[in-house]
């Protein structure tokens, strides 16, 4: 590990997280192009604790896991000093919340169902093996040239299922948290990740975050503003949660009226993610049993998904034969710069 | 904890061969017997165990501290790394991954020291030579070589399960469950799935209780083979610890064991 910090060969800084910062680099020993996430050292203090333990967590939970839709560990090493740790994932083009921010790109509801399948299945199995991500977000989703969706970014991750140990609830980025995490829940399961899908859902057919809430309180207010307040009735037991405070009413807003241009089968599925009692969500598996995923238009082909510019330009300059050919039998670029 | 134990890292890269482990200690049991060997492991074992207990550790993060050992070894020469620097940092790591709290390295270092102080002097008599910074370098190195594989699936959750299909007898859960704490200062972590040691470890309390679940054994969809042979580690760890008094010979066994070379100054 420690002579593979001169494998990796820096091409550009790609962005900047809480924990970490992640350039593109080029693996010297094969060519491939990798994205090399440096944990941050932290402070002084922290770095008594040695490996970082968001490292950790990711380096841990990514070893054991292996699936079309989440993103891989391919190698770690250091640099310097000893607590100093990078990871080496495959590199992904761009991620769900640039697409969604990017309006010259049409999301069409074949589109959706692509991208949402994707996360779906791979969630699927994250939670078939017991683990939480805690922390989905378009951000955390990310897209390579041939449309595969990889679900990235397990520092928040944990393994569930001690039905006695408390978790804290200050995890997922506020827009998309849970109701129950916001009232200080400290036992959670799926369902945490099953509200940030339908939020991620809900984004992909606005184009804007759907609940973007300023502080916690915020963020209840605009959750019940759509869904109404919970009540003892429809969430039993959600007064006794620890941070739990009554709000002004507010009367629910039929989606329909949210989401005007959605079919009704995929209101559906907003509306199984969607809801206030954490109990009454549908996991990934019964989600992707919708009809919606079903019923025509068929999904789109992954080589098919509309990308950033950037992308397919970067693409033009140097085809990839694999790119050509897929191009060629689309018929070119051309076809989707009819849409506009 | 929980996940898919046939799809682990556990399962894909560390069950180990009989034959691997023999290849790998060559040059260890060119300075050792077999039995000295063992021997060497025991005594760490229980100072993990200590020096855990210590720390108001649960036995899972112990257990998985114990297994990160063994698997160091397993692929490297004692000479590499001091097994008395490993130890702890073998605790420290995970302490981290099983999420039971960061230990504080001051914390552990002292606690560590008087451990070693106070119950096992008849060993080391000089003063604990290593401090933070040499803990933070080893965790990379161990970490390094456990391939980054760091969750170790235990025979404690499986040993639950089976002796609640038994009919839940407490006298014999908790013998097996000791006797699955004794495992550790044996090789079969590195040889075997955790389920067949679970089975293992209960027939073994079976023939200790005198306790005839022959039916149940017979039921059982595992092979008894391995289970013989996971039983017969146990037997041979029991008459080793038996003829055997530590506090005698444990000094002139680590005064024999071969040194790392002295670390580079940083």
């Amino acid at each position: 590990m420690t002579n593979s910090s001169q494998r990796y060969e820096k091409i550009e800084f790609l962005g900047e997280g809480q924990f970490a910062t992640v350039y593109k680099a080029k693996d010297k020993e094969n060519d491939n192009i990798v994205a090399v996430k440096k944990i941050k050292a932290g402070s002084k203090i922290e770095a008594q604790d040695g490996i970082n333990r968001t490292a950790l967590r990711e380096i841990k939970i990514l070893q054991e896991l292996n699936h079309k839709n989440c993103l891989v560990l391919l190698d770690v090493f250091s640099q310097g000093s000893m607590s100093n740790v990078s990871l080496v994932f495959d590199f992904m083009d761009t991620d769900l919340e640039v697409i969604i921010k990017d309006n010259t790109i049409i999301l069409t509801t074949p589109n959706i169902k692509t991208y949402m399948i994707q996360t779906l299945q791979g969630l699927e199995y994250l939670h078939l093996n017991w683990i939480l991500h805690r922390d989905l977000k378009p951000n955390n989703l990310l897209v390579n040239a041939s449309g595969i969706l990889k679900i990235a970014d397990f520092g928040l991750a944990k393994l569930f299922g001690s039905p006695n140990r408390l978790n804290t609830h200050q995890v997922v980025t506020r827009w998309y948290r849970s109701p129950e995490l916001l009232f200080g829940a400290k036992q959670y399961g799926i369902c945490v990740d099953m509200w940030a899908v339908g939020c991620i859902l809900a984004e992909l057919l606005l184009r804007v975050p759907f609940l973007p809430g300023e502080s916690d309180l915020d963020q209840l207010t605009k959750i019940f503003q759509v869904f109404g307040n919970p009540t003892e009735q429809n969430w039993p037991g959600v007064k006794s949660l620890s941070d739990f405070v009554e709000f002004k009413p507010y009367p629910p807003v039929p989606l329909k009226n949210i989401f005007i241009a959605a079919g009704d089968d995929l209101l559906d599925v907003v509306d199984a993610l969607l809801v206030l009692n954490p109990l009454k969500r549908k996991n990934c598996s019964e989600t992707l049993q919708m009809p919606f995923f079903s019923n025509k238009p068929a999904p789109s082909i992954n080589a098919k998904l509309p990308l950033p510019q950037n992308i397919k330009k970067k693409d033009l300059e140097k085809p990839s034969l694999k790119r050509k050919l897929l191009n060629s039998a689309e018929g070119g670029t051309l076809s989707k710069r009819l849409f506009f | 904890m929980a996940g898919n134990f046939w799809q682990s890292s556990h399962h894909q890269q560390w069950l180990l061969d009989k034959q691997d482990l023999t290849r790998e200690r060559q040059y260890d049991l060119s300075i050792f017997t077999e039995d000295e060997y063992q021997k060497i492991f025991i005594f760490f074992a229980s100072v993990i165990q200590t020096l855990g207990e210590q720390l108001k550790l649960r036995q899972q993060v112990i257990a998985t501290a114990t297994v990160y050992f063994k698997r160091f070894y397993a692929r490297n020469s004692l000479k590499c790394i001091d097994p008395l620097l490993l130890a702890p940092t073998c605790i420290f790591l995970a302490s981290k991954v099983e999420e039971f709290g960061v230990i504080s390295n001051t914390r552990l270092i002292s606690t560590y020291q008087s451990v070693i102080k106070n119950k096992f002097s008849y060993a080391y008599t000089q003063e604990f030579p290593y401090r933070t910074n040499h803990i933070l370098e080893c965790e990379f190195y161990l970490l390094e070589n456990l391939d980054c594989c760091l969750i170790v699936y235990q025979p404690y959750r499986p040993l639950l399960q089976l002796v609640h299909d038994l009919g839940n007898e407490d006298q014999l859960f908790t013998l097996a469950w000791r006797i699955v704490n004794d495992s550790l200062r044996t090789d079969v972590c590195l040889l075997y799935p955790p389920y067949q040691i679970a089975i293992g470890c209960i027939q073994f309390a079976c023939v200790i209780l005198q306790k005839d679940h022959k039916v149940w054994f017979a039921e059982l969809n595992v092979d008894i083979e391995k289970i013989q042979e996971i039983c017969r580690y146990i037997i041979n760890l029991y008459e080793l610890w038996k003829q055997y008094d530590e506090k005698k010979e444990i000094q002139s066994l680590l005064a024999k064991m071969p040194k790392p070379k002295p670390a580079p100054q940083r």
